[in-house]
C-alpha cells in the first residue's frame, strides 16, 4: 500500500500579512480587499464590483501600506509582511476629499437616489458627512440620453467607474459599451457614440444593474411578472438582509419577480416532482421538508403459478436490489440529497427548514423538477424568486458568504457522510473542514478540471450536473454525471496529483471546493479513507484499461460510435428467426403491469437487431437534471435507479432511446392536507429493463416461440463475431452472462 | 490599429463612423473599443477638420515666448472666416521649446516665426498656396558622450558578444550608479537584472522616446545627433535580457528624429548590428520604431505599453511593473532615451571614463534643456554637478533683454517653481531632491523678472489638466478643479478655506492617484505657495497681480 506521503499535491501558498494591525492568512494572489473581507473589515469602494474584474479607478479603497503612495486595495494582490492600514485619519481624509470631488459633479439626488434611494455615491458621502462638496460644479453640462426604451441615461450622473463596461463585456460579452474621450471630457459611449436606443445595445439591463449612480436607470416600462402574492415595494425589499446590497434599480425593474409568500401551518409550498422556475428565501418560520412517495424499487412478482404466469409489479426496498458485486456499504446512502440546505436522512426522509434557508435553486438556476416536498410547520413568510433575482443575488459576495456558511452548518456533513467511504470521519474533523470549504460557481460548459492537470482540490456537487469524461482514442468516454450529492477530482489527489478524468459543467453548477491540502490532512488523519480511495482508484483504472483494451481489439466503427460496446447488456434478435410476432413485446407487457419496456426497434448489424433496452449508455444523459440523485451509475457503468425515486419523469425524457418507463402503480401514501391520514393514489416511479432479475429469464426471452431473442454480453458476442469472420454464431449461453 | 486609424484619416481628413464600422470587422474588434482608442488621441479627428487645422502650442516655454500673442494674431487675422476654413485651437507642447513659440498647421509643426510670419503663411495657404517645408538643423556638434565621434562601429555591441559577460555588463552599469534619466530614476542596471532573470523567453526592450513634457527637448537633440548610441544601448539591453524584439517608441510630432533614426537602424541591418544573427554571432535582436499616436501620458511606462498594445494609453496599476508584466504581459525593459545612450557610452567608454566626467566627484554628463527667458535657449551636453547658475548664465546666455531672474524650473512643470536663489543648487539628484525639487529630465524653463508666477503655476496645472488620460477619479477630477481654483484667484477671487481645501485635493492626488501624473499635478501650484507667497496673496487678498499678466478681463 502506497504511503500518503507519496502523494504529490500541488497547491497554492499561503501569505500572512496584518490589516489594522490583526494578523490574518490568505493565499497567494488574494487582494487587500479581499483578505480584509476576511476578517469583516469593510473597505468603500465605487468601481469594485465584485462580479467583474478590478480596474482600480475610483481609488476610494486606498489603503496606507507605508509606501510612498496608497494602494488600491480591490486590485493589489498581498505581500508577504504586508502592515495594512485600511482607515487612518489620513486615508479618511483622502476618500473624504476623493468623495467631495464626485459629488461636486454629480447631481444630487439623483435618479437612482430618488427612486430607489441607494446611489452609492450619495451614500458613501452622507456616511463621510459631507453636506456639500468645496469644490465648484462642472462647468459644461453633460447631457441625458433618452433614445432607449428601457434604459434612462444620464451622463451628468456617471462616475467612469467602469462597472457597466465590465458588464457590458466581462460579463455580458455584447461590447457595446466602453469609455470615449479623455481626461475630464471622458465618458461612457455605445458603440461608436451612438445614442443607446440607436446602438447595437440589446438591453440587457446589465449596466444599470451595475451602475452605482442614476447614471443608469431603469424606464420602468418593462416588467417580469410571477404570479399573484403580496407585491414587494422596493425600499421593503432592501429593508431585507439578503438584499440590502443588490441594486434598487434592477429591484424595482424585476419587483413582479419576487414575490412575498404567506403560508399557514400544514400548507404545501411545492410537491416533488412538479415542474417550477422558483426558488424560495424564507423570512420567517418553518417548514418541513420530505419526500412523499413510498422508498422501493418497482419488481415483478409472479402471482400464481401454471401455464398462464400472471405477473404482478411490486414496490420492494433496496435489499433486494442490492447487488453481487457491491459491498454492503456501496449504495447504502444514508442521505438522499435534494435542492435544499439540508439532505434528508434514507430511513425517515423528513427535514426542518428555517427562516434564512433558500431552496429550489435547482429548480429555478436549471429547471430541474422539484425534488421533495415542503409543507410550511409553522406560519410562514417566504419569498419566492425567479432566475434574475436569484442571480443576482448570487453575484454579491455577502450572501454567497451566507449561503457557503449555511451550507458548512447544514449539509457538508451529510454529504460527506453519504459517501460510504467517509462515514468514518469524525465530527471534529468535519468541524475542522468547516471553515476550510469553498463555494464555487459554474457556468454551463465550464471546465471545472481539465485531464492532465495539476489537482489542487477535491469537489462536492452542490447544485446541478458536473460531466466526467476521459479523453480516449476514438473519443471522449463518459465516466457519468454527477448531481448533489456526488463528489468527484480524489483520485488525482492520491494519485501522480494530476486530473485523470476531464469534468465540465453541464448547466449552473455549483460545487464546494476542499483543498489539497485539507484532503492530504484528511487522508493523513484516517488512513482507511486513503486505503479505501485507492483500492476504488485502482479498481477505476483497471476498468478503463479493459475498456481501452477492448476499444483496441474490436475495429468496429458504427458499435463504437452508438455506444454498444459500453454497454453491459444487450437484448438481441436474430432477424433470420425472428417472425415479428411481437410475444416478446407482448411478455414484457404482461410482467410489468401492461407497460412494456422493450420496442422491438433499433439499431441492425448483420443479421441481429438490437432491441430498444436500456443500454447502460456510454454518455447517460438520463442522469442530467435527476432532482434527487437517484438515478446514477454507482462503482460499475451500469445504470440503476434508486428506490427514492419522485417519479418525476425527466429521466424518462432525456433518455434517446425512450429505454426508461413511467411506471405507474398504486399506493397508500399519507394525505399532504390532513397529515396523519392514509389515501390511495397512483404514484410513478421511472423504470428501465432489469432483465426480470428476480424471474429466471427475461420475459421476452422466455416468450420468444422462435429462439430468436437472447441477451448477451456484448464483448464477448461481438468479440467472437469479429474473430469468427462474422460467421453466424450459436447463442447457447445461458441469458444472463449478460447480466453479470 | 493606429496604422489603419492614420491611413483611413490620410484618406478621408478624418474618421468617418461606416470606415470604423468597416475597420471593427476588419480586425474583429467591437466598434466600441475602437472608437474608444481613436477618441482617446487627439490627433485623430472624429469629425471633418476646417481646411486650415491650426493649433498653438500654450505650455510653458511657449506660453513664457508669445504664444497666446501668436493665437489672437491669428485669430485676429482670420476673423470672421467660415469654420470650415480655419479652426485655431491650443495644443500641448509640440516638442520644440528651443525655437519656442510652436504652432501645429496640417500636419507640419513651425516654430521660432513670428506672430505676423506665420500669419502671412496661413494666409497663403488659404489662398491656396502650399505650405512652406520646415528648414531642418543641419549643425554637427561635438560630443563627449559619443565615444565614436559621429559614425559608430557598433565596437561595445561586439564586445558583448565575445565576451558574453553579460553579469558584468549589469556590474558595471550598477558600479556607475546610471539611473532611469527619465523622471523616475530607476537604477538601470537593477532593471536590466530583473528582466534577465524574469522567467519566459519573449521579452522585450522598449525605449521610451515619447519627451513630451513642457521644456523637455534633449532626447530629440540626442536622436539627432547621436542616434547610434540610443540603437546600441537597445541592442545591448537585448544582449543582457534576453530580448529579441525592441521598439522604439517616438512621439509622432518628431518627424525628423524619426528619419534620421530608420537611417541608422537600416545601417545597422545592412552591417549587421541588428537582424537574426548579430555580427555573424547566434544572439539576434531586432528593432522597430512605433509612432505614438500622441499625449503626455504615453510617456508613463506602462500607459506607453497600452498604446504599442493598441489600447487606450492608460498607466496600468502596479504592480506588476513591466520588468516582469510588460508589453504583450512579458518581462520588458523600458529605459529612456538618455538612459540607453549614457549606458552606451559608460559601456565603450569605460567606468572610469564616466566617473571622470562630473564636478566635484559626481559622475556622469547630462543632456539638458534651457528654454524660455534666456538669451540662447538650447540643448547642452553639461558634466553632473554644474550649477544652475552656470547653465543659465554661461551656457544658455544669460536672462533676454538684460532682465533678470525671477525663478526657474529644473525639469518642467512637474519639478515645480524654485526662485533665483536657488540657482547656486548643483544638477545634483540629490541635492535638487533634497530642495524639494528634482532634476528628472532636466527641462529647465526660465522666468525672468516680470512674470506672474501664479500665472506660470495656473498654466503648468493646466497643461497637466489636459493631457490626464481620465482614468482614476483623483487626477481627472482633481486636476479640472485645481485648474477652476486656480483661475479664480488669478481673477482675485478666493474663499477663505480654499488654502485648506487646495492642501487637502493635493493629498488626495499625491496620495490616491494611479500613476506619477497624477501625484505630481500639485507640484507647480505647491511651488509657487512655498516660494512665491506674495505673489499669490497680491491676488487673492488685494486683488492686484503685481506683474500685471491676470486681471486682464
Amino acid at each position: 500500500m502506497p504511503q500518503p506521503t507519496a502523494t504529490r499535491i500541488v497547491d497554492v501558498p499561503l501569505v500572512e500579512l496584518t490589516i489594522d494591525d490583526c494578523p490574518v492568512l490568505v493565499p497567494a494572489g488574494t487582494t487587500i480587499f479581499d483578505a480584509a473581507r476576511s476578517l469583516n473589515v469593510r473597505i468603500p469602494t465605487l468601481c469594485h464590483q465584485q462580479n467583474e474584474n478590478p480596474v482600480g479607478v475610483c481609488r476610494m479603497c486606498v489603503v496606507d501600506i507605508g509606501q510612498r503612495v496608497y494602494a488600491a486595495s480591490c486590485i493589489r494582490p498581498v505581500e508577504a509582511g504586508m502592515k495594512v492600514k485600511t482607515c487612518t485619519d489620513e486615508v479618511k481624509s483622502v476618500r473624504r476629499t476623493l468623495l467631495e470631488l464626485l459629488l461636486a459633479d454629480h447631481p444630487s439626488p439623483c435618479a437612482r437616489q430618488e427612486s430607489t434611494g441607494d446611489c452609492e455615491v450619495e451614500r458613501l458621502g452622507a456616511e463621510a458627512g459631507i453636506v456639500s462638496s468645496r469644490f465648484p460644479p462642472r462647468p459644461t453640462p453633460r447631457g441625458r440620453d433618452e433614445s432607449s426604451a428601457a434604459i434612462a441615461v444620464d451622463f451628468e450622473a456617471c462616475i467612469l467607474c467602469d462597472r457597466c463596461i465590465r458588464g457590458c463585456s466581462e460579463v455580458r460579452h455584447n461590447f457595446v459599451l466602453a469609455r470615449r474621450g479623455k481626461g475630464y471630457q471622458a465618458g461612457i459611449s455605445f458603440d461608436d457614440n451612438l445614442p443607446m436606443g440607436e446602438s447595437s445595445c440589446v438591453s440587457c439591463g446589465e449596466c444599470m444593474v451595475s451602475c452605482p449612480t442614476g447614471a443608469l436607470t431603469n424606464r420602468k416600462v418593462i416588467s417580469t411578472e410571477l404570479g399573484e402574492g403580496a407585491p414587494l415595494s422596493v425600499q421593503e425589499l432592501r429593508s431585507l438582509d439578503v438584499f440590502s446590497e443588490v441594486s434598487g434599480t434592477f429591484l424595482s425593474l424585476n419587483s413582479n419577480a419576487v414575490q412575498k409568500r404567506f403560508y399557514k401551518p400544514g400548507e404545501i409550498v411545492c410537491r416533488e416532482g412538479d415542474y417550477g422556475s422558483t426558488a424560495f428565501y424564507i423570512v420567517s418560520g418553518k417548514a418541513d421538508v420530505f419526500l412523499s412517495g413510498p422508498m422501493g424499487h418497482v419488481t415483478t412478482k409472479a402471482k400464481s403459478h401454471g401455464l398462464l404466469r400472471k405477473l404482478k409489479a411490486a414496490i420492494s426496498p433496496r435489499a433486494q436490489n442490492r447487488r453481487d458485486e457491491e459491498g454492503e456499504e456501496a449504495h447504502d446512502r444514508p442521505f438522499i440529497p435534494i435542492d435544499a440546505p439540508v439532505d434528508l436522512p434514507y430511513a425517515n426522509p423528513i427535514a426542518e427548514l428555517e427562516a434564512g434557508d433558500l431552496f429550489g435553486e435547482m429548480t429555478c438556476m436549471n429547471q430541474y423538477p422539484r425534488s421533495a416536498t415542503v409543507r410550511a410547520q409553522t406560519d410562514c413568510v417566504m419569498l419566492e424568486m425567479l432566475r434574475n433575482v436569484l442571480d443576482v443575488l448570487q453575484r454579491n459576495k455577502t450572501f454567497r458568504a451566507r449561503l457557503e456558511q449555511n451550507y458548512r452548518k447544514r449539509a457538508l456533513e451529510s454529504q460527506l457522510r453519504s459517501i460510504p467511504i467517509f462515514s468514518s470521519l469524525t465530527p471534529d474533523f468535519i468541524e475542522h473542514l468547516r471553515d476550510k470549504v469553498e463555494l464555487r460557481r459554474y457556468n454551463a460548459g465550464q471546465i471545472i478540471c481539465k485531464q492532465g492537470e495539476a489537482a489542487h482540490s477535491f469537489f462536492l456537487v452542490r447544485i446541478g450536473f458536473v460531466k466526467v469524461s476521459q479523453a480516449h482514442p476514438g473519443g471522449d468516454l463518459v465516466l457519468g454525471y454527477i448531481g448533489r450529492g456526488g463528489f468527484f477530482g480524489e483520485l488525482s489527489l492520491l494519485g501522480e496529483g494530476i486530473r485523470t478524468a476531464s469534468c465540465v459543467a453541464m448547466d449552473h453548477v455549483e460545487a464546494v471546493q476542499i483543498r489539497a491540502t485539507e484532503f492530504q490532512e484528511m487522508i493523513e488523519r484516517f488512513p482507511e479513507i486513503g486505503r479505501q480511495l485507492r483500492e476504488a482508484a485502482r479498481q477505476r483504472i483497471d476498468e478503463n484499461r479493459k475498456r481501452v483494451k477492448m476499444v483496441q481489439n474490436v475495429p468496429v466503427d458504427s458499435f463504437l460510435s452508438q455506444g454498444l460496446l459500453e454497454a453491459q447488456s444487450l437484448l438481441i434478435l436474430d432477424l433470420e428467426r425472428c417472425t415479428r410476432c411481437d410475444q416478446c413485446v407482448r411478455a414484457c407487457a404482461d410482467a410489468h403491469d401492461g407497460v412494456s419496456r422493450l420496442i422491438r426497434d433499433g439499431l441492425r448489424w448483420d443479421k441481429y437487431l438490437v432491441a430498444t433496452s436500456c443500454r447502460h449508455c456510454k454518455d447517460p444523459l438520463c442522469m442530467v437534471g435527476c432532482p434527487v440523485g437517484s438515478i446514477r451509475r454507482r462503482n460499475s457503468l451500469e445504470i440503476v435507479i434508486e428506490d427514492w425515486c419522485i417519479g418525476c419523469g425527466l429521466c424518462a425524457n432525456n433518455c434517446p432511446y425512450g429505454n426508461i418507463n413511467m411506471h405507474p402503480f398504486d399506493v397508500r401514501v399519507e394525505d399532504l392536507v390532513n397529515p396523519g391520514k392514509k389515501i390511495a393514489e397512483v404514484r410513478t416511479k421511472a423504470t428501465a429493463c432489469n432483465l426480470c432479475l428476480d424471474q429466471e429469464e427475461p420475459s421476452c426471452v422466455y416468450a420468444c416461440p422462435h429462439d430468436a431473442a437472447h441477451r448477451v454480453n456484448p464483448r464477448e458476442f461481438f468479440a467472437e463475431q469479429v474473430r469468427t469472420g462474422k460467421a453466424p454464431v450459436a447463442i447457447d449461453s445461458p441469458a444472463r452472462s449478460g447480466g453479470r | 490599429m493606429f496604422d489603419e486609424l492614420r491611413a483611413i484619416q490620410r484618406e478621408f481628413g478624418f474618421l468617418p463612423a461606416e470606415e470604423l464600422h468597416r475597420l471593427s470587422l476588419k480586425l474583429k474588434l467591437p466598434v466600441s473599443q475602437i472608437h474608444a482608442v481613436a477618441s482617446f488621441y487627439p490627433t485623430f479627428n472624429l469629425a471633418a477638420p476646417a481646411k486650415l487645422d491650426v493649433r498653438v502650442c500654450s505650455d510653458m516655454t511657449c506660453h513664457l515666448r508669445g504664444a497666446d500673442e501668436l493665437r489672437c494674431a491669428i485669430e485676429r487675422a482670420f476673423q470672421g472666416a467660415p469654420e470650415n476654413e480655419i479652426s485655431v485651437r491650443t495644443a500641448s507642447c509640440l516638442g520644440r521649446c528651443d525655437t519656442a513659440p510652436a504652432v501645429f498647421v496640417n500636419d507640419t509643426i513651425y516654430s521660432g516665426l513670428r506672430a505676423e510670419q506665420v500669419t502671412e503663411m496661413l494666409r497663403g495657404a488659404s489662398a491656396g498656396r502650399p505650405l512652406p517645408p520646415v528648414p531642418r538643423d543641419h549643425s554637427k556638434p561635438v560630443l563627449a558622450t559619443d565615444p565614436y565621434a559621429g559614425r559608430s562601429d557598433y565596437r561595445g555591441v561586439r564586445r558583448l558578444l565575445e565576451t558574453k559577460d553579460f553579469l558584468g555588463t549589469i556590474a558595471t552599469l550598477k558600479a556607475s550608479g546610471l539611473r532611469g534619466l527619465g523622471g523616475a530614476g530607476f537604477p538601470t542596471g537593477t532593471k536590466w537584472e530583473i528582466v534577465r532573470n524574469a522567467p519566459g523567453s519573449t521579452k522585450y526592450i522598449v525605449c521610451n522616446a515619447d519627451e513630451s513634457e513642457p521644456g523637455t527637448v534633449k532626447d530629440r537633440f540626442i536622436m539627432e545627433h547621436i542616434p547610434h548610441l540610443v540603437i546600441e544601448g537597445m541592442i545591448l539591453a537585448g544582449l543582457v535580457t534576453g530580448a529579441r524584439k525592441g521598439i522604439l517608441y517616438i512621439r509622432h510630432e518628431y518627424e525628423e528624429p524619426k528619419e534620421i533614426l530608420q537611417e541608422e537602424i537600416n545601417r545597422c541591418y545592412r552591417i549587421g548590428a541588428l537582424g537574426s544573427s548579430i555580427f555573424g554571432h547566434s544572439s539576434g535582436f531586432d528593432l522597430s520604431i512605433f509612432t505614438s499616436p500622441g499625449g503626455y501620458v504615453c510617456g508613463e511606462e506602462s500607459a506607453l505599453l497600452e498604446a504599442i498594445e493598441g489600447k487606450r494609453s492608460e498607466p496600468r496599476n502596479k504592480p506588476p511593473f513591466p520588468g516582469n508584466q510588460g508589453l504583450w504581459g512579458m518581462p520588458t525593459a523600458i529605459n529612456n532615451v538618455e538612459t540607453f545612450t549614457v549606458a552606451t557610452a559608460i559601456l565603450v567608454h569605460g567606468l572610469e571614463w564616466y566617473k571622470a566626467q562630473g564636478l566635484n566627484g559626481l559622475p556622469g554628463l547630462k543632456f539638458v534643456a534651457v528654454s524660455g527667458d534666456v538669451e540662447r535657449p538650447g540643448i547642452f551636453e553639461v558634466p553632473m554637478g554644474i550649477s544652475y547658475d552656470d547653465l543659465i548664465y554661461k551656457h544658455a546666455g544669460g536672462i533676454r533683454a538684460g532682465g533678470k531672474l525671477l525663478g526657474f524650473a529644473p525639469s518642467g512643470p512637474s519639478s515645480g517653481y524654485l526662485p533665483a536663489e536657488m540657482t547656486k543648487l548643483p544638477l545634483d539628484f540629490n541635492a535638487v531632491a533634497a530642495a524639494g525639487s528634482m532634476v528628472g529630465s532636466g527641462a529647465i524653463v526660465v522666468c525672468a523678472e516680470g512674470r506672474c508666477m501664479l500665472d506660470m503655476a495656473l498654466n503648468s496645472v493646466r497643461f497637466f489638466r489636459n493631457e490626464s488620460c481620465g482614468k482614476c477619479v483623483p487626477c481627472r477630477l482633481g486636476s479640472q478643479k485645481l485648474v477652476t481654483l486656480l483661475t479664480q484667484w488669478t481673477k482675485g477671487k478666493a474663499a477663505p478655506g480654499d488654502r485648506q481645501t487646495i492642501e487637502d485635493l493635493f493629498q488626495a492626488m499625491r496620495m490616491s492617484s494611479i500613476c506619477g501624473l497624477g501625484q505630481i499635478i500639485h507640484a507647480p501650484i505647491a511651488s509657487v505657495l512655498k516660494h512665491f507667497p506674495s505673489q499669490v496673496e497680491a491676488h487673492t487678498q488685494r486683488q492686484q497681480c503685481p506683474a500685471g499678466v491676470c486681471f486682464q478681463a
